[in-house]
Formats: structure tokens, C-alpha cells, sequence
């Protein structure tokens, strides 16, 4: 059962040069009680995704087509009431800078009483009761309630916005690069606190990062996108573990691994495809050593690969010499 | 052979906001950034500088390159005393020893040609015209950037994340700097491109004998990148040994829990709740004894007491904790 299901999504910005197509019919579930990662480099759309699904987004950006299937209802056809309704009570969005979503202003503990009271319905005593509750089951001290956003460290602010993000007992939660900017330690002590929450609460999970370390931590399902796209999903472990797009091959040999026989890293030549007038043909095409001329003018449609895996390329049928051959370093060099 | 750069009893410390009762008091704060370090760097070496935020990497970096002046200790570079230098010493110093920033986006003037920004170290040296060319040349071949004709004529915002980084490091190196700190080269850059930024970084070392020291919270990177790892914590150093060793065979607690924290690509890993209590906060940093004593769980009285000496425990492999 899925809780929510993305279908060929596009969202479209009004840029001066033209208009940006920066996500370009993305598909994929969010199962329940999953944690779906979505990995990608800066610009692939999934922050944008992100913000098309909680319905903030900027003046400039338009949905250009798609459903976003909510528990049987698509959010797309909602008004904007109807769905501000929706936001804190079934998705909630955990963003990438705690910082910024605190008001720097009012203590900590107001703001979390606020959307209690004004979304949950809570009266003001029951609302500072929750709010202590929620500090303690994200590992804070509910006695810095009454301290102001500043006064925490990155981690702390970290664990309020979850804290926060939690408040109204969500089904879908979207966390934006939630440990990003946080370092290892405090990283991982954030992510561990998050998982053992999801698991006990059954939350279904959006976790949008860069870094496919922590996608291999901490995730079930994978999502990649790359220029817009979705060129690969499927369960965590396969898709890391027996990649069927050349990206997501290419992408395991470029990052350096602590416990790494110092083997050298190959990085993938070139850069992505401007969004403005996006290629023809597969977005990769010109970064892929294994492109054909087939490649380069029809797009490849996401198909089913392995058991619930899914691939945009039209080369998936011989993906296990591929595999072998992204593996060595020779493959990636130009000359 | 006496190292290239030794660093002696180096601190630095930064005033802080008083409260009203310490101005009353006449009193004086510090953030003690860099609190006590010995450092001492051969010529040919790779440092790598590993911390968390706040940990005095960075200002460590920045007082090598007598960016800062140190509040106590010295750094001698090629036997002189970095304090000391002024005039034509300081200016040769200053070619000797180069520095790479974080942020490609915002290293090179947005108005100057990649041809000029690669010039400007050269004219400013005061190298000879006719050498300029040349150097320019093995600069950006050292980048892996060989065609320089097409890059000579573009600006800045021309060129991608990966290819700016690749024109900030070789406008470090024309001048065949004998000395490089790079402060978090490649934080900025997208996963795909880094791989080719350090992949460059290697060769450098290996073709020029560079002497280099990274700072980096990455781990992974450090290692990759660096045959030597310095571990700092609050100002202090805590671990300082061949990158292998302090990975494999990590000595303090604290640099234990950082190789248990760092998350690698593979869905089959480790994880066990980290041996560390607590989170890193500078405003709470315990003065005297042990820095790392409120988030180890193996603390006890001497911690608090005494301050733990950095020891030689294998060969080359140093560490600062009392129960080693």
C-alpha cells in the first residue's frame, strides 16, 4: 500500500532565459512505513520535487503536469486552503537549515504550542504538555523549550524541527537534506534518533539528499534522479548493490569509502544537461560511456527491471556487462 | 633534515561577547580556537586536518600561512620564523606558500579572464614575461585542464563547479609553491566531479613533492587524499598518525566514534549506537584535563585533573588520552 504516488510529475520555472523543466515526469511510490530516499546532485529536482509535494513552492514555479497521489486523493486538484489544511496534519516537511525555519524571534517552545493550537486544535495547556513530549522523544531537554532558536547548537535545532515536524503525528514526513549541514557524529546521532521515530511511529518517509551514504543507511527504497528525471528506483539494497543505470554505476565508483582498498575514484566526466532546452534523448547521453545512437534521440521510458527495481536506459537488457565494465576505471576516462 | 614547517605551542585565541557582569568585572573571554598544538610537517608530506566544526581546523590552517597571528607559540617555515618575517622574506613566503579555498564560486574575480586570473600571481611575483606562458601552461596541464585555449578567454561563470576548482587550484600552483593548504577543496562540488579535484590533488603531490595539508571534516576524503591524518578536537590534537592506521587502528575514543559515525556506501554496515555521549558544544568546552572528557564514556577522575599528553604509541602513530 502506497501512501503517497507520484505520477509524471513536471514542474516547470519562469526563468528570463526561458522555462526551466525542473522535474520532467518523475513517477515512484512512497510505501507505508518506508523511508524513501531521493539522491541526486545539486540542480537533479529534488528539492523541487520536494516542494511540489508540500505545495510551497516559489511564485516563479508551475506544476506542468502530473498527479500527486495522497491516501487516494490528488493533491493537485486541491485548493490552496484545502491543502494548507493538510500541511503539518498528513505531510510535514523537515527542511535542510533548521535555522531558517525557526523564527528567530520567539522561543522555541511558542512556536512548537503555536502549531499545536492553531493546526492540532490543542488547547494552550495540552499544547505545552505535547510539546515536552515531543522534545523528550527527540532527545532534547524540554527545559530548553523556553530558549530562542539561537541558543541551540546545528543538532539541537536539528532535533526540534523533527520534533516539530512530528507534532501532529504526520503519515508522510519530507525531510530536506535534514543532516547536511551537521557534522558526522552529531550526523548520525540525528539519523538514529529519526530511524528508531519512524520505525515506532510507522511514518512513511521522503529523504531527499546528495550523499548515497547516508541513502545506505538509513533508507529501504531508493529514488534517483538526475536532470529532472527519475532514471532508477527500487529497493535500497539492489539499486546500491546491483545498479542497472549507468549513473547509478558511475556514481558508486566517484565516492571515496572510509574502509576503501585506496582504490583510485573515477569521477564522471562532464556535467548535467541544461534544464532550459533539455536533450532529446536520454539527459545522460553525453556523460555515459556506453551511449548509443539510440541514446541520443529517444528518451528511454522507466521500466521494470528487476524485482521491484526500475530503470530508465535502453541498454538495461545487458546492464550485468555493463556493471562490469563501470567498474573499471578505464571506462569513465576520456580522451 | 629539519621539518618544513614545525608549529611550537601553538594557540590563538578570539575575544567573545562579554556579558555585562564580566565587563564589570574587568573581564576578558577568549574562544580558545587553537589551544596548544605541535605540529611538524616534513617537506613532501600530506597533512590531513580532521575536526568537527569549531574544532580550530581552519584557524590551525590560517595561522601556517601567517594569516592570522598566533596569540602564543611559533611556526618555523624552512627554518625561519614565520613570526618574524617582513618585507622581501615575507613576500617570498607568500609565493612559497599558497592557499585553495572552499568556495570555487567565490575564489576568482568575476571580472578577470581565467588567462588573467592565472597571470595575476605571476605579475605580482614579478616573473619575468616571457616565462609567463610556460608556466601558465604547466599549471593548468597539472590540473588536467590541458587545452588552455579554450579556457584562457572565459570567465568564471563560464566554467562548471569541477572546472573553477580545477583553475583555483593551478592559479595556486604557477608559482610553484613549495607549501599548500587547501581548506575543504572540494565541500562545494557535486559527488560526480569531486573524484576528479582529488584525483588531481594526488598527482600534484606525487609529480611536484608538494607539501600539503587538508583541512577537511571528511574522513574518507582525508584518507583518500592524504598519507598523514591530524585529529583535532577543541582546539587540541588528539590523534595524529599515517591515514591507514588512524583508520583502521584508531587510538582515542574520540576518533573511534568518528570512524563508526562516518556513513559509507554500502547497505551492509555497523549500526551500533556511537561510544560518545552527548554533542559537541564550544560554549561548554571544560578547561584543563582532558577536552573530551564530558562525551567520553570511558572518562574518569584523571581526566578532569590532568591534561593527556600527546604519546608516541606505534611508530608514527601518536594520541592523546591516559588510559593508552
Amino acid at each position: 500500500m502506497s501512501v503517497l504516488s507520484v505520477q509524471d510529475l513536471a514542474v516547470h520555472y519562469r526563468t528570463e532565459r526561458g522555462t526551466a523543466q525542473a522535474v520532467r515526469g518523475a513517477s515512484f511510490e512512497v510505501p507505508e512505513g518506508q523511508v524513501v530516499g531521493v539522491v541526486g546532485e545539486s540542480g537533479c529536482g529534488k528539492t523541487t520535487l520536494a516542494r511540489a509535494i508540500i505545495g510551497v513552492m516559489p511564485k516563479t514555479a508551475s506544476i506542468a503536469g502530473g498527479r500527486l497521489i495522497f491516501q487516494g486523493t490528488d493533491l493537485l486538484t486541491l485548493s490552496p486552503r484545502e491543502l494548507a489544511s493538510r500541511r503539518w496534519r498528513d505531510i510535514a516537511f523537515i527542511p535542510q537549515s533548521a535555522m531558517n525555519s525557526l523564527d528567530p524571534v520567539y522561543r522555541v517552545g511558542t512556536q512548537m504550542v503555536e502549531v499545536l493550537v492553531e493546526r492540532g486544535g490543542m488547547d494552550k495547556r495540552a499544547a505545552k504538555v505535547r510539546a515536552a513530549e515531543l522534545f523528550d522523544m527527540v532527545g532534547l531537554d524540554p527545559g530548553r523549550l523556553r530558549d530562542f532558536p539561537h541558543q541551540y547548537s546545528g543538532g539541537m535545532r536539528q532535533r526540534a524541527a523533527i520534533a516539530l515536524a512530528l507534532a501532529l503525528e504526520p503519515k508522510l514526513v519530507i525531510a530536506d537534506e535534514p543532516v547536511t549541514a551537521l557534522d558526522v557524529i552529531i550526523q548520525r546521532q540525528v539519523l538514529d534518533t529519526f530511524k528508531e521515530l519512524q520505525g515506532r511511529l510507522g511514518l512513511s518517509v521522503i529523504l531527499i539528499t546528495h550523499d548515497i551514504s547516508v541513502v545506505a543507511y538509513a533508507t529501504d527504497r531508493v529514488v534517483v534522479m538526475y536532470a529532472g528525471e527519475v532514471i532508477e528506483s527500487g529497493a535500497t539494497a539492489e539499486v546500491l548493490g546491483r545498479p542497472f543505470h549507468p549513473y547509478t554505476m558511475g556514481l558508486y565508483r566517484a565516492f571515496p569509502d572510509l574502509h576503501g582498498s585506496g582504490g583510485t575514484l573515477v569521477p564522471i566526466e562532464g556535467s548535467p544537461p541544461g534544464l532550459i532546452s533539455p536533450p532529446t534523448g536520454c539527459s545522460f547521453a553525453d556523460r555515459c560511456p556506453f551511449v548509443e545512437l539510440r541514446c541520443r534521440e529517444e528518451r528511454p521510458p522507466l521500466l521494470d527491471v528487476a524485482s521491484g527495481s526500475r530503470a530508465a536506459c535502453w541498454r538495461v537488457s545487458e546492464a550485468d556487462t555493463l556493471r562490469v565494465r563501470a567498474g573499471e576505471a578505464a571506462t569513465w576516462l576520456r580522451s | 633534515m629539519a621539518p618544513l614547517v614545525a608549529a611550537t605551542g601553538l594557540e590563538k585565541h578570539f575575544p567573545v561577547t562579554r556579558r555585562f557582569s564580566e565587563v564589570l568585572r574587568r573581564e576578558h573571554p577568549v574562544s580558545r580556537a587553537v589551544d596548544g598544538i605541535d605540529l611538524f610537517i616534513d617537506e613532501g608530506e600530506t597533512v590531513g586536518l580532521l575536526g568537527e566544526s569549531g574544532c580550530g581546523k581552519t584557524t590551525t590552517g590560517r595561522l601556517l600561512l601567517k594569516l592570522t597571528a598566533p596569540t602564543a607559540g611559533s611556526i618555523r617555515f624552512a627554518d625561519q620564523d614565520l613570526g618574524s618575517l617582513q618585507g622581501p622574506a615575507l613576500k617570498k613566503f607568500r609565493q612559497q606558500a599558497q592557499l585553495v579555498f572552499q568556495n570555487p564560486f567565490d575564489a576568482l574575480n568575476p571580472r578577470f579572464t581565467i588567462f588573467r586570473a592565472l597571470r595575476e600571481p605571476l605579475l605580482n611575483a614579478g616573473i619575468p614575461k616571457e616565462e609567463h606562458d610556460e608556466r601558465m601552461r604547466i599549471a593548468m596541464r597539472r590540473v588536467r585542464l590541458a587545452d588552455v585555449d579554450d579556457y584562457y578567454d572565459r570567465y568564471p561563470h563560464e566554467l562548471s563547479g569541477g572546472q573553477l576548482q580545477r583553475v583555483v587550484l593551478a592559479r595556486a600552483l604557477v608559482l610553484e609553491p613549495r607549501f599548500l593548504v587547501a581548506d575543504e577543496p572540494v565541500s562545494m562540488l557535486d559527488v560526480s566531479v569531486r573524484a576528479g579535484i582529488l584525483n588531481v590533488m594526488r598527482d600534484v603531490h606525487a609529480t611536484m613533492g608538494l607539501t600539503a595539508v587538508y583541512i577537511s571534516h571528511d574522513f574518507a576524503l582525508v584518507r583518500y587524499v592524504c598519507a598523514r591524518t591530524v585529529v583535532m578536537y577543541l582546539g587540541k590534537m588528539v590523534e595524529d598518525g599515517p591515514s591507514a592506521e588512524v583508520v583502521e587502528r584508531p587510538l582515542h575514543p574520540y576518533t573511534k566514534a568518528l570512524v563508526q559515525a562516518v556513513p559509507v556506501p554500502h547497505v551492509n554496515q555497523s549500526r551500533e549506537p556511537l561510544p560518545i555521549k552527548g554533542s559537541l558544544s564550544a560554549a561548554s568546552a571544560p578547561v584543563g584535563g582532558c577536552r573530551f572528557r564530558d562525551r567520553c564514556p570511558y572518562a574518569f577522575a584523571r581526566c578532569t585533573d590532568e591534561e593527556p599528553p600527546m604519546r608516541e604509541l606505534a611508530p608514527g602513530h601518536r594520541a592523546a588520552c591516559h588510559l593508552l
